[in-house]
């Protein structure tokens, strides 16, 4: 019994979250207000994911959000300027995946911790996005083929909801079902004994850092399609968002470590939780209140699991006692 | 013909000389102790032979064929696996990831993990070493010191590993712990393999090994079979080796 409310409590919590506001709000539970719902999670999870690669070699990335912002100005500069939908897509994705690469090779060649590495990337992508724009937005009538990316339906499903399964059904085979996942496991769990065993644990780190990036970079294409404008910053109201859901998503499924059906679920119950709020009437600032609140929960309550967990005493996560 | 044949072996770091002119020739199928105070070179000579590190003079011959390990991987490809004391194991993986940490198998079209053939490998490895342990899916960190060790010889194991090292196996457990692993050394004895011990532990060496080779200042200064040795007679050796 207690191992199943370790693993499976802080979901039941979110579950017993949504009949919560189900039962309490009118709105909640009609089809319009749970596509916006779902549609938010969609940009908060995919970017989360990437974060959750990262951690799952441990390693942090601080920088997703102000990645994608400057890969979103990237890609809405060239579709606002009138050029194919489709360079703008490539550009927006590199962009990412290149912001990445150099964390990757920060933190594996230049020897500088993550948190640092990273925290210096993020200030570089915001002073470029601000460089790009002179700080003005790129608002337009942009063509459907690229607005389409991210609006309209599928199947009957939501377009982001799409992406979002598709890149949480990849991210999830390749963590627990490619050699690859588990070399990248290996290296966050252990980092020696990985080495030791032949498996190019530095390689690893530039990988899921590089993966932590293309995510911010899809995000960022996500984010533009859908809004039809591009402006700096426009994804950092996500930083704090996603690490919530990471690490919430760490009190999940498979306590103590990233994961990502945990992630994806704890993105998914900030979101409910942020429109249940709203739709109760509760002032915005609430969210940002019970968000901190969470965070801080999420890495009191699992200590027992994460306590162990080799970047929590990396990055010093948690003080001894 | 030794499997193993170390010749004019020398390590040094900078101004110190590790080792000199080490000779050592390694039979196919012993259990040899390597023995010594700190600072003797056993764990450099431990790293040249796990290749983790290049030695800076002599040659080292795999059945009579020079050869170099030009690192942990190709030495493990050549069949010699090394156990190191804390190193040895991921704590918070399971025993089929443990054990195939590096090398997962994997089945057709997808290429995906043969999550399933990996359990039942490595519960095949244990069932070899005589150590019971129902679920393949339990972290190492749940398995006691000498379940521990198991799971690290398991992977040698999977390797096929001819020559396993291991480094100071029994210096962090208890005494039914020492005694399960003393075991496991006997199976693998038993099974053919070569085992290179190093150890402090006096007791263990004269317990489990044939032939005992004790290191001082980075020389070879005693070589000889355990025989009727006792736990007292190898610390004198060790003590005394080499000074008089």
């Amino acid at each position: 019994m207690g191992g199943f409310l370790t693993r499976y409590g802080a979901a039941l919590a979110g579950l017993a979250l949504f009949c919560g506001f189900a039962l309490a709000s009118p709105v909640f539970f009609t089809a319009g207000n749970l596509a916006v719902v779902f549609k938010e999670t969609a940009f908060l999870g995919i970017l989360a994911i990437g974060f959750t690669l990262a951690l799952t070699t441990a390693e942090i990335d601080l920088s997703v959000a102000e990645v994608a912002s400057l890969a979103a100005v990237v890609t809405g500069a060239l579709v606002h300027g009138g050029q194919a939908p489709w360079i703008a897509i490539c550009a927006g994705l590199a962009v990412g995946t290149a912001c990445g690469a150099a964390n990757g090779l920060a933190v594996t060649v230049l020897r500088v911790p993550s948190l640092i590495a990273t925290l210096g990337t993020a200030a570089i992508a915001k002073g470029l996005g601000f460089m790009l724009t002179q700080g003005v937005a790129f608002v337009g009538r942009w063509p459907t083929s690229f607005t389409g990316l991210a609006r309209g339906n599928t199947a009957g499903l939501p377009n982001l909801v799409w992406w979002l399964a598709g890149v949480g059904l990849a991210a999830w085979v390749l963590v627990k079902w490619t050699r690859l996942g588990a070399h990248l496991v290996a290296t966050g769990e252990a980092d020696e004994a990985a080495r030791l065993a032949g498996i190019r644990t530095l390689a690893m780190k530039r990988l899921a850092l590089t993966l932590a990036g293309a995510c911010a970079g899809l995000t960022a294409v996500l984010l533009a399609s859908s809004l039809s404008s591009a402006a700096p910053g426009m994804a950092n109201d996500h930083f704090l968002y996603a690490i919530a859901a990471v690490l919430l998503g760490m009190c999940m499924f498979e306590p103590g470590r990233p994961n990502i059906p945990g992630t994806l679920f704890a993105a998914l119950t900030l979101k409910v939780l942020g429109n249940g709020l709203v739709l109760l009437g509760a002032e915005y600032y609430w969210q940002d209140i019970v968000l901190g609140a969470i965070i801080l929960a999420s890495v009191a309550l699992s200590a027992a699991g994460m306590g162990r967990a080799p970047f929590v005493k990396k990055l010093n996560f948690r003080t001894g006692r | 013909m030794a499997l193993l044949a170390l010749r004019g072996i020398g390590m040094r770091y900078g101004a110190v000389q590790a080792l000199a002119g080490l000779d050592l020739d390694i039979a196919g199928g012993e259990v040899l102790a390597l023995c010594g105070d700190n600072g003797a070179g056993k764990s450099s000579l431990v790293k040249i032979l796990a290749g983790a590190q290049a030695p800076s003079e002599g040659s080292l011959a795999l059945d009579g064929r020079e050869t170099r390990f030009r690192g942990p991987q190709d030495a493990l490809r050549q069949g010699v696996a090394t156990i190191y004391q804390d190193l040895a194991v991921a704590p918070r993986l399971s025993i089929w990831q443990n054990v195939f940490l590096g090398s997962e198998l994997t089945r057709p079209p997808f290429g995906l993990l043969d999550k399933r053939r990996m359990a039942e490998a490595s519960r095949g490895f244990l069932a070899r070493l005589a150590v019971g342990i129902a679920d393949m899916d339990t972290p190492v960190e749940r398995l006691s010191g000498g379940q521990r060790q198991a799971v690290a010889i398991c992977r040698a194991l999977r390797w096929e590993a001819r020559i396993i090292i291991m480094d100071e196996p029994t210096a962090a457990l208890g005494v039914k712990e020492t005694a399960q692993v003393l075991d496991l050394i006997r199976r693998l004895h038993a099974e053919g393999r070569t085992v290179i011990l190093v150890s402090h532990a006096m007791g263990d060496v004269v317990a489990v090994a044939q032939r005992v080779v004790v290191l001082k200042g980075g020389r070879k200064v005693a070589d000889r079979p355990t025989g009727a040795m006792r736990a007292e007679d190898l610390a004198g050796l060790v003590l005394r080796a080499g000074t008089e």
